[in-house]
């Protein structure tokens, strides 16, 4: 392949193919749509990937838990209110430890919201929307070219850590056309993992908890604990591997933005005055990683599309006040980020928004 | 083989009431299972929540015990992905027909080669005796204390809505017909759906004047009667098969189809 316009879902989808990934089970919804599209005309012409257009998102959720226990590589894509709808699956995948992959392009919620307009406010719902305690993994891309990679990394990491993993998408991001060459794109693809259904052992997946030989364990509190602690320091090892991230722009500069997805993109026109830490792994989160730098800025400002989910954990991880500019209501452009910051007295002296290029790229 | 290996007696007894219905449709499974042929190698359990849920874990299967509702959903999958495989999903009737409703309604209507075995106990048992979608109504429950409100939900009805698919309705009772019925359901091509009513002594029968449950057993004897021949619809308390128009079904050789 050579160089062509690629459409971000159109490069999450190639991803997914080239990670291996053979079922795919999905409902419509803007803005992921294009996802199921491309799933459907791609499996009528490859009878060996399967693909089922269900009747919701809890049937496509499940669907790719069964499908991936039978032995495919599977994947949903979905939106934010799907993917409310698909956390209860969440919570079994990662009880019973399922790999899958679940595509979120994130619009503007909550309720249905803005569904073409991008969004960024489903980032805690992918750490904390199912019940219980679970190590979700979730990768943020914030180009064409990465929505290609961090796809197979996404697939990839699933098999390592048995778990649903999470990749971001927006709907800016994954309806933006941009001139790549995938083939240049060389990521390892991780084999499966989990020996499939029928294997002529007699296993018991459940998502109820149990001792090893199936019998109910649900009131050995015990038992839970060292359950839980083996799936999560297991989960937390692996994402070590996939400790994706950039770290930019303008390093001299006395203030750090933190910016991830589409935002960082965005918010480029601001290089000269501000330093860069783009978080592409968004859980776990990178500590280490952001300690390293944050200590050399004197001011941290965190540029999301919600009203400060991740400013909050910024500042739960380095445990210090970070200002924050949220872009809601679907502006997602450098006119609203000026805007963001003049309100908190942080727009740089000087910087003009280029009425002719409001969408940064590159 | 015997009946017996497709059973994980180790783990016996169950933790099913005694004089619970639910035993008694695994054992005509597991018979069914062996007359077939059908083990671990090519055949998987899909189990869903509630008490029926609780089957895979005593069957020499793999079994995958769903969220609640989710059974088909997953059973789907797997059978699509690996179509070789006999895809067998036990559950209740509130598993099945309420929180799984939606699904139930859709996987009809796609015609997966899936069997379906529904224990039918009008009641959610396993919470404590709560009305469900197949609770007749008046039935007192604890959640319907002046009697359940609503007519129960028309499994016959759901199924038929697609033409293709096989519907049986037996009891526990009828131990013959219960059998021939799960064998037929596991050969039929397409989808099929077992409908057992079955005894809940502990949390609806002694509440609605049942003093045991033999008591429950005996009144499905004398309550049910088989179908005349060839009958294409089945009357309340009727047992009997009907099928659909068998469609050649794609690929595979599980449940039915003969590849």
């Amino acid at each position: 392949m050579a160089k062509r316009l690629v459409q971000g879902n159109e490069a999450v989808f190639l991803g997914a193919v080239k990670a291996g990934a053979s079922f795919f089970a999905g409902y419509p919804i803007s803005p992921s749509s294009e996802i199921l599209a491309q799933a459907s005309v791609y499996a009528s012409k490859n009878p060996e990937f399967r693909f089922l257009q269900e009747e919701d998102e809890i049937a496509s959720a499940n669907a790719i838990l069964g499908g991936s226990l039978a032995g495919a590589k599977s994947f949903t894509a979905t939106s934010g209110p799907g993917f409310s709808l698909m956390q209860e699956a969440v919570g079994y995948g990662h009880k019973v430890g399922i790999p899958c992959v679940i595509v979120n392009v994130m619009r503007v919620g909550p309720g249905t919201g803005m569904p073409t307009m991008p969004g960024q406010g489903d980032l805690l719902q992918t750490r904390y929307g199912s019940t219980g305690d679970y190590t979700s993994i979730v990768f943020y891309p914030s180009t064409v070219a990465e929505c290609y990679e961090y796809s197979i990394q996404a697939f990839n990491a699933a098999e390592e850590s048995r778990s649903p993993v999470v990749l971001l998408s927006d709907a800016f991001l994954g309806h933006l056309n941009e001139v790549a060459d995938l083939d240049t794109i060389d990521v390892p693809v991780v084999p499966r993992t989990l020996e499939p259904l029928a294997s002529g052992s007699t296993r018991l997946f459940s998502g109820v908890a149990t001792y090893p030989d199936g019998e109910p364990a649900t009131a050995d509190g015990d038992e839970f604990i060292r359950q839980y602690y083996e799936s999560r320091d297991n989960r937390l090892a692996v994402a070590e591997k996939y400790n994706f991230h950039e770290y930019g722009w303008n390093k001299d500069a006395e203030t750090l933005v933190i910016a991830f997805g589409i935002t960082a993109r965005v918010a480029r026109p601001l290089a000269p005055y501000f330093a860069l830490f783009r978080p592409i792994r968004m859980w776990p989160t990178l500590d280490k990683e952001l300690a390293e730098v944050a200590g050399k800025y004197k001011k941290i400002v965190v540029i999301e599309g919600s009203d400060g989910q991740y400013a909050s954990v910024v500042e739960h991880m380095l445990l210090r006040r970070v200002e924050r500019v949220p872009l809601l209501g679907g502006r997602m452009s450098i006119e609203a980020i000026s805007e963001g910051l003049d309100r908190i007295g942080m727009l740089p002296a000087g910087f003009a928004v280029d009425k002719k290029s409001t969408v940064a790229v590159g | 083989m015997a009946v017996k290996d497709k059973l994980k007696t180790e783990l016996f007894p169950t933790i099913w009431c005694p004089g619970c219905g639910i035993g008694l449709i695994m054992q005509q499974l597991a018979s069914v299972m062996d007359d077939l042929g059908l083990d671990k190698t090519n055949t998987v359990l899909i189990t869903g929540i509630g008490c029926t849920g609780r089957m895979g874990a005593y069957m020499n299967f793999e079994s995958v015990y769903t969220l609640h509702g989710r059974t088909l959903p997953v059973a789907e999958a797997i059978k699509l992905v690996r179509p070789e495989l006999n895809v067998i999903v036990v559950s209740g009737d509130g598993d099945t027909a309420s929180i799984g409703g939606n699904h139930l309604l859709h996987s009809i209507r796609r015609n997966p080669n899936v069997t379906v075995i529904c224990n039918n106990n009008e009641i959610y048992g396993l919470t404590g005796g709560q009305a469900g979608p197949t609770t007749p109504k008046g039935t007192s429950t604890i959640s319907s204390p002046s009697g359940a409100g609503y007519s129960p939900i028309n499994l016959q009805g759901v199924v038929a809505s697609n033409p293709n698919a096989f519907y049986a309705k037996t009891t526990v009772y009828h131990q013959g017909p219960m059998k021939k019925a799960i064998k037929e359901a596991i050969q039929w091509p397409g989808f099929a759906f077992v409908d057992v009513a079955s005894q809940c002594i502990e949390n609806n029968g002694r509440r609605i004047g049942f003093s045991s449950a033999n008591d429950m057993l005996q009144n499905y004897r004398t309550e049910y009667k088989a179908a005349p021949a060839g009958a294409t619809h089945l009357e309340p308390h009727q047992t009997g098969i009907v099928k659909g128009e068998p469609l050649p079904v794609a690929g595979g050789s599980g449940n039915g189809s003969k590849n």
